[in-house]
């Protein structure tokens, strides 16, 4: 250990000194003082170079370092993250169909797979180097002598460190002294205060201070609410201008948005028109044998997009024109079609007539209890007048709509409207069915008793 | 100046010498017992399998000489210093090409017998049922193509030996001249390389399969070619290293170097190979995407996806380690094994397109013709070696291959 | 020897051409007879002599020009991005011709810094730190178009895979675009990370040479309080090398993968499978020329003619040269397999391209980036300051119309005659392209008055280890102990 003991007694202590170093002025009279010491036994020495001087590390006795070994386990690491990564948001958590390429890892997977290998590699490679050389380290007692500025200019230093445990001060300046260097000089202490300037230290708190505000102003932002009105940044992108459904301009002379067809032109899906499965009735019948109403119905009901006078063409509630309605289902009555129509049923007309069709449904219900007098119940099904209606008329009802039902059209295909028809009719018969409809080996499962509430 | 060194140690072994002719035989042999095996599956297909097993053996075969000839191009074309010592085995390897290139004859001869089993486009036009080859018989017409062939085996064979002769006579000379010719004229000789080897890749092999097409097909083989060679440099001069020759002229730093340059290429194929599959697979093309079908089943997707493991992803970890490339015999077994994963990716090119599924007896047959090739390759090594000095000990650059290190890799 | 501390700065104002190698004798990498303390000298007078006028003018009408071009992104953004030409087919445009030729500009620097390295080309050391300053502001520059293109701007960390309570979501991983968010930001934070480690011993020179306490500082903080250890230098060393092990592939995966935004699609003349190595080579091609246009001036304004000596600038315009080459050979090839392919969508782009509306876009990259390269055969062109930079310039144009040709004539022209349709760009498109190199030059210009333009560690490495392989050669052979001296270094391959 060394021979010069620190004292305590603060001001008047001698500088603590850390080591001899001694300069040389080219890389072989460093390499050849460097293999001196190493085979003297010093096993806590150092060189400083300008460069990377080669054969340093044999003539100290360095070791080769670890950090490949670092590098190659974090870049690893950022294959597998990747792959799970990639497995895990477009495979698992969040799937769509991209051009019909498959979820999670496939071809498309490697790019990014190996990008983030490189990134963890990278920067472990550059972190690591730091880490294992103890950088940043600001305060060195090294740099106390300024001789020691041109150790990164073209000089080569040689230091053996007063914590080398055969470490004796005397007998290293001389083994130092004997290698010829340009100067030797002991590593003291550096005397300058160890605080931070002052400048520097208000500085760099007044630039963490200014960086909080606006994180700040965002968590306020976040966790707090404001009446105030938003604050428009691209006012045309927030108020674009254009016109909506419904609204008025001046730009047409009948001051309408919405444009009637063009006259000659056939619109997606008006040619099934005449479709009497689209229809409910067959129209050619219509035309060769026209019943009163009827021909003044259709022909409104053809241009209820003239502002014109439709809801005097609008036949009264529940009295429909006598139009020649198709009595026969379009489609088969199969379990299929029977379970759509009671999904659809369910969907779009249990919320007014109720689950059972008795024109009880939660919106009727709402409505009694909050406005009462006003409000028009819907219809039942299970009235005379709507059970004697052919299926046809059915289906043009919720189609069309009636009263203030309105038409189901575009929310529900033709098919699907069918298909509730059918589910309609089975409901009515439901309600009026005699034993005689039931099939004769079903019969004996009304004499049983029945767990099923329904 | 003069360097001290051993002149026997510089000669080929002896007792090689005698082994020229039994090796030449054997190959002969095996590739006659492979032929029959190809033949012998009584399939209707067994022509078909013995020609493609042939091109792909001569590509095989072919590709030591092409990487050789690429790789002393680029010595001089940087005026490299440390591969000097190295450079003859290479030269030997390059000078070859011409002999090695003779192989392709019986595919030109037996195309003017009107044989079409290999190459579909070599039938009457109308006969052609493919209308997109039938398109194509412009262009791929057998004069047209045996005048093609013919010169770029005329170029490159004519390169190699302009860059072998130049070499031979620094021997007698010692003349830096000869030197500085070589590095004037390797940069025009390498953009001619680049034009033969792609349209070579894509006449000789890309088509096989009339209608399917790919650009990137020559830096494909050109990557392969490479891998190649620079194991077989591993493998020939260890060899001759254990028999006592070569001993003060190769360290372990040029295994290193080639070792990295091994590693280099694994790397660089798998991102040729990858960047054709990506790009096929994701374009979805149907005529592009079915060279990959039928190399993806019927029982050759065990065989392609293994190339993923075994040309990539093992020699890859494989190489990664300076300590495995500094290691002798841990190198040599990288080197076997990439040889061996080169043979298997040039069946991957070439065989599948027989279609049907995974041709067992062939692709033994197919194999022994792999292993014939090899032993044609060390018969003609042997005979370009023999009375050539193995070191270029006249080339002025030599001493500096001789003291440089490997700093940190 | 190199004892001598400090020598009056030698640099020789004519050009010493150090360009030819008689096989066996290296010739000198660096001229001048340069010892340790002068090549510090010479590349700390950079950064701390008073800057010259021209600085001044040159960052003066670079930095008006950046700010011209936030100026444009401000209204773009308020605006949106039909204040461009970007039309119906042409949906993309400027915004990306301009990426993917800042990207490709960018691939230089690493190139040198990592695959020149692993290949020991001794000669990169003079250049290296530039060209990696040069390819970081370069990918700033590139990263700009994509972020405005999304039109959103603001948006655009939604690119990242972060968990996000608004949208519960993730990216598309499946998308060659998002690829290109992973390479361009690996590729710009690697690039970032191995300059500055590059540059950590050379700031320590700055730091060791600073007179105001201040600079002082900042030096110190930026250098982390580099020592110079040996211990320290093994794992830097450790540590560049496998920088540059990972950069070497990193490099050629970025523009891969920007290749890949065209290729993967079926669009004729974008989806054919030479793209990756083809653009890869065209990126290092554009790079170079760069490295050329600036290094040039930067050595004849600080006078660094000794250590960016002719033979660097020569082995340059080789690569040059021979990446030109490549990218011809690539189009040959692209132009070769359309006609061969007999497919009829491949055998029209081409054509169209070369004859259709854009033909003088076509005709424009093959003269620039073909025929102007091959010029470099001449040594004597190779060798003249005057005409490389004129020759790189017309490279980089001609890199330009590259990626203009590719994208715009394929779109233009794309499956469905009836949406057929001339691209024009604006005045925005040209301002905003024109604006980029105000950032550009403006960064390169601070960089070079604050930062170490030059390695000055690893020129002395290279001289020290040069001068050592001459000595073992020399020991080799038995000849004469040659002469050498510290003074003139010699790269070996």
């Amino acid at each position: 250990m060394s021979d010069h003991k620190p004292t305590k007694t603060a001001a008047s202590r001698p500088p603590r000194a850390f080591g001899w170093m001694a300069e040389f002025s080219d890389e072989h009279k460093l390499l050849e003082a460097a293999r001196k010491v190493r085979d003297s036994g010093y096993t806590d020495t150092d060189a400083f170079t300008p460069f990377p001087v080669h054969g340093i590390d044999e003539a100290l006795g360095i070791k080769p370092t670890v950090l490949p070994f670092i590098v190659l386990c974090c870049g690893l690491t950022g294959l597998s993250l990747a792959l799970l990564m990639q497995w895990w948001m477009n495979g698992v958590d969040y799937r769509y169909i991209i051009s019909g390429k498959p979820f999670g890892i496939s071809p498309a997977a490697i790019p990014v797979a190996f990008e983030m290998t490189i990134l963890f590699s990278a920067f472990s490679t550059f972190l690591g180097m730091i880490a294992l050389n103890n950088l940043p380290k600001f305060s060195n007692p090294v740099f106390t002598n300024p001789k020691f500025d041109r150790a990164t200019n073209d000089k080569f230093f040689l230091y053996v460190s007063a914590s080398d445990k055969y470490y004796n001060r005397d007998s290293v300046r001389e083994l130092l002294g004997g290698t010829h260097p340009d100067s030797l000089d002991e590593v003291i202490e550096d005397s300058s205060p160890a605080n931070l300037p002052r400048p520097i230290w208000l500085g760099t708190l007044l630039l963490v201070l200014a960086g909080l505000i606006p994180a700040m102003i965002i968590l306020n932002m976040r966790a707090g609410y404001s009446t105030k009105p938003r604050f428009h940044v691209f006012f045309d992108m927030d108020f674009q201008p254009k016109k909506k459904a419904q609204q008025t301009t001046t730009i047409f002379e009948d001051g309408r948005t919405m444009r009637p067809q063009v006259s000659g032109t056939v619109a997606r899906g008006q040619l099934d028109e005449q479709d009497p499965f689209y229809l409910g009735y067959d129209p050619a019948k219509l035309v060769a044998s026209p019943t009163p109403g009827s021909v003044k119905y259709v022909a409104a009901q053809a241009q209820d997009s003239k502002p014109a006078d439709g809801a005097a063409a609008a036949p009264a509630a529940g009295t429909g024109p006598n139009l020649p309605w198709i009595s026969e289902l379009p489609i088969e009555a199969t379990e299929a079609h029977m379970q759509l129509g009671e999904v659809k049923f369910r969907t779009y007309c249990a919320p007014c007539h109720g689950y059972g069709g008795q024109g009880d449904g939660l919106v009727h219900k709402r409505a009694e209890a909050v406005g009462g007098g006003y409000w028009l119940p819907p219809t039942s099904m299970h009235i005379d007048r709507v059970r004697s209606q052919p299926v046809g008329q059915i289906f043009h009802t919720i189609t069309k709509g009636q009263g203030k039902m309105p038409s189901y059209a575009s929310s529900i295909t033709a098919k699907e409207r069918w298909a509730i028809v059918l589910y309609v009719k089975a409901l009515q018969k439901s309600r009026n069915a005699s034993v005689e409809d039931i099939p004769v080996d079903k019969r004996k499962l009304l004499e049983e008793p029945t767990n099923n509430p329904k | 100046m003069s360097l001290k060194y051993d002149k026997e140690g510089i000669q080929l072994p002896e007792v090689w010498k005698a082994k020229a002719p039994v090796f030449i035989s054997i190959g002969l042999v095996l590739l006659v017992v492979g032929a029959g095996l190809c033949l012998m599956t009584g399939q209707e297909n067994a022509a078909k399998y013995l020609s493609h097993s042939y091109l792909a053996n001569f590509i095989f075969l072919f590709s030591f000489s092409i990487g050789a000839l690429f790789f002393i191009m680029i010595q001089f074309l940087t005026r490299a210093g440390w591969s000097t010592s190295i450079r003859r085995v290479a030269e030997i390897i390059m000078a070859i090409l011409p002999w090695s290139a003779m192989l392709f004859l019986p595919i030109l001869i037996s195309l003017f017998l009107g044989n079409n089993t290999l190459y579909e486009w070599n039938q009457a036009p109308e006969a052609i049922e493919n209308t997109v080859i039938r398109a194509k018989v412009g262009y791929l017409e057998r004069g047209f193509f045996a005048a093609r062939t013919l010169l770029y085996i005329g170029l490159l064979s004519g390169m190699a030996l302009w860059f072998f002769s130049k070499s031979r006579s620094q021997d007698e000379s010692g003349d830096p001249e000869l030197s500085l010719a070589r590095q004037k004229w390797a940069g025009p000789m390498v953009m001619v390389f680049a034009l033969t080897v792609s349209f070579a890749a894509f006449d000789w092999v890309m088509s096989i399969d009339g209608d399917w097409y790919s650009t990137i097909f020559g830096v494909y083989l050109f990557a392969a070619s490479m891998l190649a060679f620079f194991s077989l440099m591993v493998i020939i001069n260890m060899t001759l290293q254990k028999a006592g020759k070569l001993q003060e002229f190769v360290t372990v730093e040029h295994y290193h170097d080639i070792g990295k340059f091994m590693f280099g290429f694994v790397m660089f194929w798998s991102y040729i190979a990858f960047s054709q599959l990506l790009l096929i697979w994701y374009g979805n093309i149907p005529e592009e995407t079915y060279w990959y079908k039928v190399r993806l089943e019927n029982g050759w997707q065990f065989y392609s996806y293994s190339l993923i493991f075994v040309h990539f992803a093992i020699p890859l970890l494989g190489l990664m380690s300076r300590h495995v490339r500094r290691h002798r015999s841990g190198l040599f077994f990288w080197a076997c094994w990439l040889i061996l994963v080169h043979w298997m990716d040039m069946a991957f090119l070439v065989m599948p397109n027989v279609q049907g599924g995974f041709p067992v007896v062939p692709m033994v047959g197919h194999f022994l013709g792999g292993l014939g090739m090899l032993f044609l390759l060390a018969a003609f090594f042997i005979f370009r070696a023999s009375g050539t000095p193995l070191v270029a000990v006249r080339d002025p650059r030599l001493p500096e291959a001789l003291t440089y290190t490997n700093p940190i890799l | 020897m190199a004892t001598t501390a400090s020598v009056k700065t030698q640099y020789n104002p004519r050009e010493i051409d150090n360009t030819n190698d008689t096989p066996g004798r290296r010739a000198p990498l660096i001229t001048g007879n340069q010892t340790y303390s002068s090549i510090t000298e010479m590349v700390c007078r950079v950064a701390e002599d008073p800057q010259p006028t021209l600085w001044y003018v040159l960052f003066g009408l670079s930095s008006v020009t950046a700010v011209m071009f936030l100026s444009l992104i401000g209204y773009l953004i308020f605006t949106g991005v039909g204040i461009w030409g970007n039309m119906n087919p042409v949906f993309w445009a400027w915004p990306i011709v301009n990426f993917v030729f800042w990207v490709g500009i960018g691939h230089a620097g690493t190139l040198i810094s990592a695959i020149l390295f692993l290949f020991r080309q001794n000669w990169r050391t003079s250049i290296n730190r530039a060209a990696e300053a040069m390819t970081i502001f370069a990918v700033i520059c590139a990263a700009i178009y994509p972020g405005i293109h999304v039109g959103r701007a603001w948006l655009a960390f939604w690119l990242l895979p972060y968990p996000s309570l608004n949208l519960w979501m993730w990216p598309q991983f499946r998308s060659p675009l998002l690829w290109d968010v992973f390479a361009v930001g690996t590729y710009a934070s690697t690039s970032l990370v191995f300059w500055y480690m590059g540059m950590i011993p050379d700031l320590a020179t700055y730091r060791d040479r600073s007179k105001s306490p201040l600079r002082r500082a900042i030096y110190s903080f930026l250098c982390l309080g580099w020592t110079g250890s040996s211990r320290h230098w093994l794992r830097y060393e450790k540590a560049y090398t496998l920088l540059a092990a990972l950069a070497t592939p990193l490099v050629l995966s970025v523009h891969t993968v920007v290749s890949f935004d065209f290729a993967v699609s079926q669009v004729a003349g974008w989806h054919t499978t030479i793209f990756p190595p083809y653009f890869v080579a065209g990126a290092i091609f554009s790079g170079f020329a760069m490295v050329v246009t600036l290094l040039v001036p930067v050595r004849a304004i600080y006078k660094l003619e000794n250590l960016i000596t002719l033979r660097h600038l020569d082995n340059m315009n080789k690569i040059i040269l021979a990446t030109g080459s490549l990218v011809g050979l690539a189009y040959g090839t692209e132009f070769f397999i359309a006609w061969y392919s007999k497919n009829q969508y491949e055998g029209f782009t081409f054509l169209n391209r070369a004859f259709g509306p854009y033909w003088w876009a076509y005709w424009t990259m093959v003269s620039c980036n073909v025929i102007s390269p091959q010029l470099f055969w001449f040594k004597k062109l190779r060798t003249s300051p005057f005409w490389m930079v004129v020759i790189s310039i017309f490279v980089n144009i001609g890199m330009w119309f590259e990626r203009f040709v590719i994208t715009v004539t394929s779109l233009s022209r794309d499956f469905l005659p009836s949406s057929w349709g001339y691209f024009r760009p604006t005045m925005f498109d040209g301002l905003m392209f024109f604006g980029s190199f105000g950032v550009f030059l403006s960064l390169f210009l601070l960089f070079c008055r604050y930062l170490p333009t030059i390695a000055m560690s690893e020129v002395k490495g290279v001289m020290s280890s040069s001068a050592h392989s001459e000595h073992m050669q020399a020991a080799l052979v038995g000849g004469h102990d040659p002469s050498h001296g510290h003074g003139s270094s010699h790269d070996h391959h």
